[in-house]
């Protein structure tokens, strides 16, 4: 503005100075120039005014939407979720993906004609609620859900309708198609998408979340499982059918490959649905075979049976006399089935003798007793994948009569799972293998085992658990062609402080096949009640036909051969 | 007035111009298609995800379990009996009949082509 006045007035000037002989007519010039230049000046001044107050007033209101708070609409600021690796079965079946879902919102003061909005969304979402959307759309409101989790295909064609005033949020969801049932096993993550339990924890625990905070993870291989979906829907079906069969108020199993340690299959009941668990914190939902502690009974006598043995100061022949009750210090041992006489290492075993087993650790000592069964690992912390583990509890000093006790089970503390484990070297020829949730072969597995027990003790107790099946209390376990061995345990279980003689905590412990066991079975059922008034509530009439049918119905998908050789009844093979 | 020289070079800076301008045209038209693809690869990607979820969802056993149970009646499906496994070796020899020896036997003679290729025959 300034300079335009300048120019203004320079010509002036300039002409004065280039024609100084014309000033006749420099005269007439100036003399115009004078008389009209008063108001020029003005003029100048008035454009001057004028753009001023313009150029302030959208100063003036820059400065002032400066000052503004942005208009509240918009969807809420969008959770960040890392995305996280698929976990898959070890046959690649999905049992945790990672998906992503729109959600569309509309912003109602953006809205053209919601009548029209309205007609064109029912054309791709049916039920929509005509009227509650209405509402919702002349509200005013700045923002408003109108439908969570689409899919994409109903996403594209909304975008397609070309509607003004709704937009998409989408967002990473974790799903898991198995829902309950391999639900303690695979674990939960949390609203951030974080592992917070099962096997989402331990991923989470080996830095997957620092390598994906510096952005070197995007494309993540699925993370194989050594559980199978099939066996595992097996194990599920029959803990839940057995939980309500047996009235118990929890049940539990576990399929573990003796020879690898792989966990193949594990359940624990009541349990949640993952992609809804609303219940996962209750006081109940426990993953018992694993962070449960219990005095595992009569399944004890395995390992009572296998030290005897293995101490060399026992032999398949020694005789204890079980004929009455053994009295220490103040307690009586007593058993279940008195059978007033002398007992043999393979009696004690089969009619599950309190009495013979205490005298069995008895012979053994409580320092050889209590160093048997740390070598076993029952007694100590499992190392394994699963971030829920307890740790078992023994007595801080051992006496005399804790040896007695713990050799039927009664008096240690440990989890299911490590009981399992432990029968697993007792029958894979005396290793000891930790249990591992991930796919492993026997030779990995071997180069972390640990000889526990001799070829000898091995085979004694392979005979042991086959004629137990046969002649003992594992008979409901059998099933034809597939070898069966197994031992029950009852335990009474502590309330109050006092053994209680109507409620018992029931296991069983199960491998085949026989003549070269493959798999461990062990199956739980708290507080079971007899199935019928009169039957059995002992662990043979619950846990024992749940491990029966939960080897019928996967034997064949665990790839084991039946064989009815050893079975002795006639097998006809038609010809034509 | 111009000398050839000058027009020469004329030409010459409005076709660089011309093809200037088609290249970004060009490079926008692909970046814009690449941008689409993108777009496209990244869709596909999350429907690959969904039908995976879709399919495991559809394929898991407890609901092949229900599946049979309801559809028992046209289905007829049994869980596999352990007396149901036979090994190749365990199944009896096929029992031969004399039909079936002189059947073979004709077989043998009357379509015989020998596939031996002599020099003679070529």
């Amino acid at each position: 503005m300034m300079s335009a006045f300048a120019r203004f007035v320079k010509p002036a000037a300039l002409f004065k100075r280039a024609s100084p002989s014309a000033q006749d007519s420099s005269i007439v010039v100036d003399s115009a120039r004078k008389a009209s230049g008063g108001r020029t000046r003005n003029r100048v001044v008035m454009t001057m005014a004028v753009f001023l107050a313009i150029y302030s007033t959208i100063a003036g209101r820059l400065v002032w939407l400066g000052f503004q708070d942005p208009d509240a609409s918009g969807p809420p600021p969008s959770r960040v979720t890392a995305s996280r690796p698929d976990i898959t079965d070890r046959n690649g079946e999905i049992l945790a993906t990672d998906i992503k879902t729109a959600s569309l919102y509309a912003e109602p003061r953006h809205i053209v004609d919601a009548d029209e909005a309205i007609d064109k969304l029912s054309t791709v979402l049916p039920d929509l609620d005509y009227e509650q959307t209405y509402h919702k759309l002349k509200s005013g409101a700045g923002f408003v859900w109108l439908q969570r989790q689409l899919t994409p295909k109903q996403q594209a064609e909304i975008f397609q309708l070309g509607i003004p005033g709704l937009g998409f949020r989408t967002e990473k969801r974790r799903f898991y198609p198995a829902g309950s049932t391999a639900a303690y096993v695979v674990g939960l993550t949390n609203i951030d998408n974080k592992g917070i339990s099962g096997m989402e924890k331990y991923l989470d625990d080996q830095g997957l979340t620092d390598l994906q905070q510096m952005g070197l993870v995007k494309d993540m291989s699925p993370v194989k499982l050594s559980i199978d979906l099939r066996v595992q829907h097996v194990v599920h079906d029959e803990i839940v059918s057995g939980m309500e069969r047996f009235h118990a108020i929890a049940a539990g199993a576990v399929v573990l490959n003796v020879k690898t340690g792989e966990v193949m299959a594990m359940a624990s009941v009541p349990d949640f649905d993952p992609n809804n668990p609303y219940n996962a914190n209750d006081k109940d939902r426990l993953n018992r075979m694993s962070a449960g502690l219990y005095e595992m009974g009569s399944t004890f006598k395995s390992f009572t049976t296998a030290m005897a043995l293995d101490s060399g100061k026992v032999g398949m022949n020694s005789m204890f006399d079980a004929s009455h009750p053994l009295r220490v210090g103040r307690q009586t041992i007593h058993d279940f089935h008195n059978m007033g006489r002398a007992l043999s290492v393979t009696d004690v075993f089969i009619h599950s003798s309190n009495i013979g087993s205490a005298r069995e650790a008895m012979a053994v000592g409580i320092e050889g007793h209590r160093e048997f069964l740390h070598r076993m690992g029952v007694l100590e912390r499992m190392q394994t994948e699963l971030p829920e583990v307890a740790t078992p509890t023994e007595p801080k000093v051992w006496k005399q009569v804790n040896s007695l006790t713990i050799a039927f089970g009664h008096g240690v503390s440990t989890t299911p799972l490590q009981t399992a484990v432990g029968c697993a070297a007792l029958m894979n020829g005396g290793f000891l293998i930790e249990p591992t949730f991930l796919p492993r072969t026997v030779k990995q597995a071997m180069e972390g085992a640990k000889k526990v027990v001799s070829e000898k003790t091995v085979a004694a107790l392979r005979y042991l658990y086959a004629l137990n099946a046969e002649k003992g209390s594992g008979r409901n376990a059998r099933v034809p062609g597939y070898r069966v061995g197994g031992k029950t345990g009852t335990a009474e279980k502590v309330i109050n402080g006092r053994y209680s003689k109507g409620h018992n905590f029931n296991a069983f412990v199960a491998a085949f096949p026989m003549d070269d066991p493959q798999y461990i079975v062990l199956t739980i059922a708290d507080d079971p009640k007899p199935e019928k008034p009169g039957m059995g509530a002992t662990a043979a009439s619950n846990a024992g036909i749940m491990a029966g049918n939960i080897i019928r119905r996967s034997a064949a998908m665990l790839g084991v051969q039946p064989d009815f050789s050893h079975e002795n009844e006639p097998t006809l093979v038609s010809y034509q | 007035m111009f000398r050839t020289s000058d027009i020469i070079l004329i030409a010459l800076m409005v076709s660089a111009t011309a093809m200037t301008y088609k290249i970004k045209r060009d490079a926008e038209e692909q970046q814009t298609a690449v941008y689409r693809l993108q777009a496209q690869i990244r869709t596909e990607n999350d429907t690959i995800d969904l039908l995976r979820a879709d399919w495991s969802l559809l394929t898991q056993p407890a609901r092949l379990e229900k599946l049979t149970d309801v559809y028992s009646a046209q289905l007829d499906l049994q869980p596999v009996d352990a007396h149901q496994f036979v090994k190749l070796g365990d199944l009896p020899a096929k029992p031969l009949t004399i039909e079936d020896l002189t059947k073979q036997g004709g077989d043998m003679a009357d379509s015989g082509q020998d596939r031996i290729v002599t020099g003679a025959v070529q």
